[in-house]
């Protein structure tokens, strides 16, 4: 009997009629432990028409889940799915047999709360597709478990916000339906309802119990069992040492049973059946029968387990009976194993558990393997981003390799410690690692290892802009490569040339051997690497301000990124779409796209967060609104420990706000150790901004070497000629701070420029400059902007009629001002408002009327 | 949620009549604004109506200018402000 719960039976009644015509949902079911979260689920699937296709997988509370786990329980459902693919493969496969069936899909989920990370990422994979399907996928948590730092919350945080995916917390019962519960039991409903706060597990276990009211839910199960007889009681036992379930056979054999004591428990209502499996009614009830066994009988039992595992190849339970067993020799053989698998699957967190359990037995490991086990533990920890304990097993492993003479293993170690020190931004401690380890190989001769090794070291030189070593290194990669045939090698050495060349040298020239590289990748089939390279050469094209290559690109990572799931390097192609609508003066788009960066990183420190964030607080700084300074001093901050490209943004901009709020020397310190930094550099454009701003605040007299062409010019004294080169570049507010430095006319035209863009603090200090050459008729401030559009539009309506008449839906204009649907509807009807229509044909044509059709949204200002 | 004070300028005079059509406006622009999560605490109008200073409390100063512009007002500036009490100093 299920109480109180028709609303939420309804709700996910509404989600299969909607998946019946195509809109398929995720429906997030959350509540605590016992609040009856499968009891919904189980009430929900027996209703279900028969025709539907019903998926059911759960997550169990091993000590380390199985990878995928719940994907395993139902890929015997789906004939054919091969789940020793690649994972995103699995998932790819999974979800094209979701949208093509003819038949409505029920995709569950059961206790995400112990997911394990490949499960949490076909949770991501399948929640952002399922919208176009007939499935609906149902998954339960224990929404008071996922807290903190828990790997599911920043997933949940994303998936919320989407419009197919709809939360149902399942709340207590309430005291009617306890006292409902209650009727025949002699109970007093309002003691029964202030022990259990209505927590439905709770409350039949304790109506089940009998004798005197229990206080806890774990007396209420003991109680149950107590009542059973000895064998019986020995089954239930037993269960309880097997995460989830136990095969009816097993649980014979571990309690010297007979079939006839399984029947008893079954009968008692503590254990369900499901086909050949036992399994207790809820989890709270196995944990309180397991955590109440003797030590003795508890250890007898999981030994039990693994005489009766021995030969499975389930890895995974064999290595958690292990660990409870204490049984270390099970453990190092079977826990490294379990890693391997996990880490094949992606579940980096479960891998680094099996590998701590058999590195926790080194004696019996024996210093060799031990030390192999820490490198693959480091770069595991890498993953869920341990960098300092990455970085100490890597150490440790290393010291051994040296100690023993293991050259390859040593260098190979050395060049893996060096990438970890990187992102521990620990970058001058990693470059001597790099030249060891090189120094190591060379004498062995031509190795796929010597060539990748020199890949590493070109790639690290190029991301620090250091060209000498960044083009010998990558060379010395390419000509190993090509001796050897190795075509991954060929591939990553024809990108860093290309990004070397781009941000270092002929950038045209980068340009057109990154469009090679990525030719290559597609020809090689390897998505991945095409991602790579459609991200490097969107961010060198944008950094050489070579806007028509970049924001094309750009876009095309940010498609197949969002089809990889690649999360990383997407955020990093948003926050580079950022910096670039910054830099052509299209600054609502800049602070949409930062926004939605921001929103969406779970790397709050890394390079595209402060690349977007310093290119919001930029805008601010420029519009003359307030947070910009304080947003830029904290991008600064932290960007210290990064190679100075990545910081120079927020510097410049910090050292902008002073200049134009008056202050004399604001900012100026962390413009001198960037600047100095930047000289050790080969980046044109990075000596190119960070010595106009020394140059504009009086802390130098003429450009650096190597400075980028229009910032030279600037410094030289040549106001005209770079206010032409940023003209073609395509950068407005450059433009006009080049006019700024020319005569009254000159100014006038700057600040034309300005008012257009809303750069209201250099538009006054112009005019107060303009004033003190004595011009008295000065435009008026742009104030009533609004006013000079037609119909008193706003800038961006008149980008959003602009779209309407081109023929663009909602989503369409959302996706292209990069704003929310929500937003362009306010937009849609406060123009409609405005203009006096009531339908998008007749918008349009007042659009052609009043000559804002064909007004491109995206032209830069 | 920080606080703003945002400064507008109205040459030819804001006029907000005390009829439904003002209702429904005022009604307009608060719903609007509930769009970007920016609410409009009060405003300072001067006696000539040609400048506001109105009270805002917002995420963001971007998000105030998006409410701007879907109720089509103008913006000259957006400061972040705080309260100073003069009788926190007079009354001790």
């Amino acid at each position: 009997m299920l109480l109180e719960r028709e609303g939420l039976l309804g709700a996910l009644g509404d989600r299969m009629v909607d998946a019946g015509s195509g809109r398929g949902s995720l429906v997030l079911i959350a509540g605590e432990a016992g609040a009856g979260k499968t009891s919904l689920v189980r009430a929900f699937i027996e209703n279900l028409n028969e025709s539907t296709l019903i998926l059911f997988g759960a997550c169990d509370p091993l000590t380390t889940p199985r990878p995928l786990g719940p994907v395993r329980d139902f890929a015997s459902d789906l004939p054919g799915l091969d789940l020793d693919r690649d994972p995103i493969d699995v998932f790819a496969d999974i979800l094209d047999r979701v949208r093509h069936t003819i038949r409505p899909v029920v995709l569950v989920l059961e206790d995400i709360h112990w997911a394990d990370a490949a499960t949490l990422d076909f949770l991501r994979y399948m929640g952002r597709r399922i919208n176009d399907s007939k499935g609906v996928l149902v998954t339960t948590y224990r929404d008071d478990e996922i807290v903190g730092d828990h790997p599911a919350r920043p997933l949940l945080g994303q998936l919320t916000p989407l419009s197919s995916t709809h939360l149902l917390p399942v709340p207590p019962l309430s005291l009617d339906a306890v006292t409902q519960l209650a009727r025949d039991s002699g109970v007093d409903p309002e003691e029964l309802m202030r022990i259990t706060d209505g927590n439905a597990f709770f409350v039949t276990e304790v109506l089940a119990s009998g004798g005197d009211l229990p206080t806890t839910v774990q007396e209420a199960v003991l109680a149950r069992v107590a009542q059973l007889g000895g064998r019986a009681r020995r089954v239930v036992e037993g269960v309880s040492v097997a995460p989830r379930s136990l095969e009816i056979p097993h649980a014979v054999v571990i309690a010297d049973a007979e079939l006839d004591d399984v029947d008893r428990a079954l009968s008692a209502g503590v254990l369900i059946g499901e086909g050949n499996h036992l399994r207790f009614r809820h989890e709270l009830a196995r944990a309180a029968v397991e955590e109440t066994l003797p030590p003795a009988r508890r250890l007898g039992l999981h030994l039990r387990m693994l005489e009766i595992l021995d030969g499975s190849d389930d890895l995974a339970r064999i290595a958690h009976h292990a660990i409870r067993a204490g049984r270390s020799d099970l453990v190092v053989e079977h826990a490294p194993r379990a890693a391997a698998e996990a880490a094949k699957r992606g579940s980096s967190r479960e891998a680094v558990a099996f590998y701590r359990a058999a590195l926790n037995h080194p004696d019996i490991l024996g210093p060799d393997r031990t030390a192999d086990l820490r490198v693959r533990l480091a770069d595991e920890l890498r993953y869920v981003e341990e960098m300092d304990e990455a970085a100490e097993q890597m150490r440790l492993a290393i010291e051994y390799f040296r100690q023993v003479g293991a050259v390859e293993k040593l260098a190979d170690g050395l060049s893996r410690l060096q990438a970890i020190l990187w992102y521990l931004r620990r970058i001058d401690e990693g470059w001597p690692l790099m030249e060891e380890a090189l120094a190591l190989l060379r004498p062995r001769g031509p190795s796929e290892l010597l060539a990748h090794t020199f890949y590493r070291a070109g790639h690290g030189y190029m991301v620090a802009r250091k060209a000498g070593p960044a083009f010998s290194y990558n060379a010395e990669a390419r000509r190993l490569a090509e001796e050897l045939g190795s075509e991954r090698v060929m591939f990553l050495t024809l990108m860093i040339e290309g990004a070397n060349q781009i941000v270092m040298g002929d950038p045209h020239e980068g340009a057109r051997l990154l469009q090679d590289a990525i030719v290559m990748a597609e020809r090689m089939g390897n998505e991945r690497y095409v991602s790579s390279a459609l991200n490097m050469l969107g961010s060198g094209a944008g950094e050489a301000r070579l806007y028509d290559v970049a924001l094309p690109t750009l876009d095309r990572a940010v498609v197949l990124d969002l089809k990889l799931d690649a999360d990383a390097t997407l955020t990093y192609a948003r926050s580079w779409q950022a910096r670039i609508a910054f830099e052509q003066g299209r600054w609502d788009d800049a602070v949409s796209i930062a926004e939605l960066v921001d929103r969406t990183t779970d790397l709050r420190e890394g390079i595209a967060h402060i690349t977007a964030l310093s290119a919001l607080g930029r805008v601010r700084v420029r519009r003359g609104d307030p947070g910009g300074a304080s947003l830029l001093e904290r991008m600064a901050m932290v960007a210290r420990g990064h190679e100075v490209q990545h910081g120079w943004n927020a510097v410049c901009g910090l050292v902008e706000y002073h200049w134009l709020a008056g202050h004399t020397d604001g900012g100026a310190e962390e413009l001198k150790h960037a600047y100095g930094r930047a000289l050790d550099t080969d980046s044109p454009w990075g000596r190119g901004e960070l010595g106009f701003w020394m140059w504009r605040i009086g802390l130098i007299n003429a450009p650096p070497e190597n400075a980028a062409e229009p910032f030279a010019l600037q410094m030289a004294g040549d106001w005209e000629a770079a206010a032409g080169k940023w003209r073609e570049f395509g950068c407005p507010y450059e433009v006009a701070m080049a006019l700024a430095d020319g005569p009254a006319e000159a100014q006038l035209e700057a600040l034309d420029i300005l008012d257009g863009l809303g750069a209201r603090p250099l538009g006054d200090r112009i005019r107060n400059s303009l004033r003190s050459l004595g011009v008295d008729n000065l435009p008026p401030r742009p104030t009533e902007r609004t006013l000079a559009n037609p119909a008193r539009l706003t800038d961006r309506q008149v980008e959003v009629l602009a779209l309407i008449a081109e023929g663009y839906g909602n989503d369409e204009i959302a996706d292209r001002l990069y704003i929310s649907k929500k937003t362009v509807e306010h937009h849609v009807s406060a123009i409609y408002a405005r203009l006096g229509v009531t339908t998008r044909a007749e918008a349009a044509r007042a659009a052609h009327r009043l000559g804002v059709a064909n007004r491109g949204a995206s032209t830069p200002g | 949620m920080p606080r703003y004070m945002v400064e507008r300028n109205f040459p030819s005079g804001l006029e907000i009549p005390s009829t439904e059509d003002g209702r429904k406006a005022m009604l307009g622009v608060v719903e609007n604004n509930a769009s970007e999560q920016v609410f409009w605490v009060q405003t300072f109008v001067t006696d000539d109506h040609t400048k506001t200073f109105c009270v805002y409390d917002g995420p963001s100063p971007e998000a105030v200018r998006r409410a701007a512009e879907i109720n089509g007002l103008p913006v000259d500036r957006i400061s972040e402000i705080s309260v100073l009490d003069p009788y926190f100093y007079v009354g001790r």
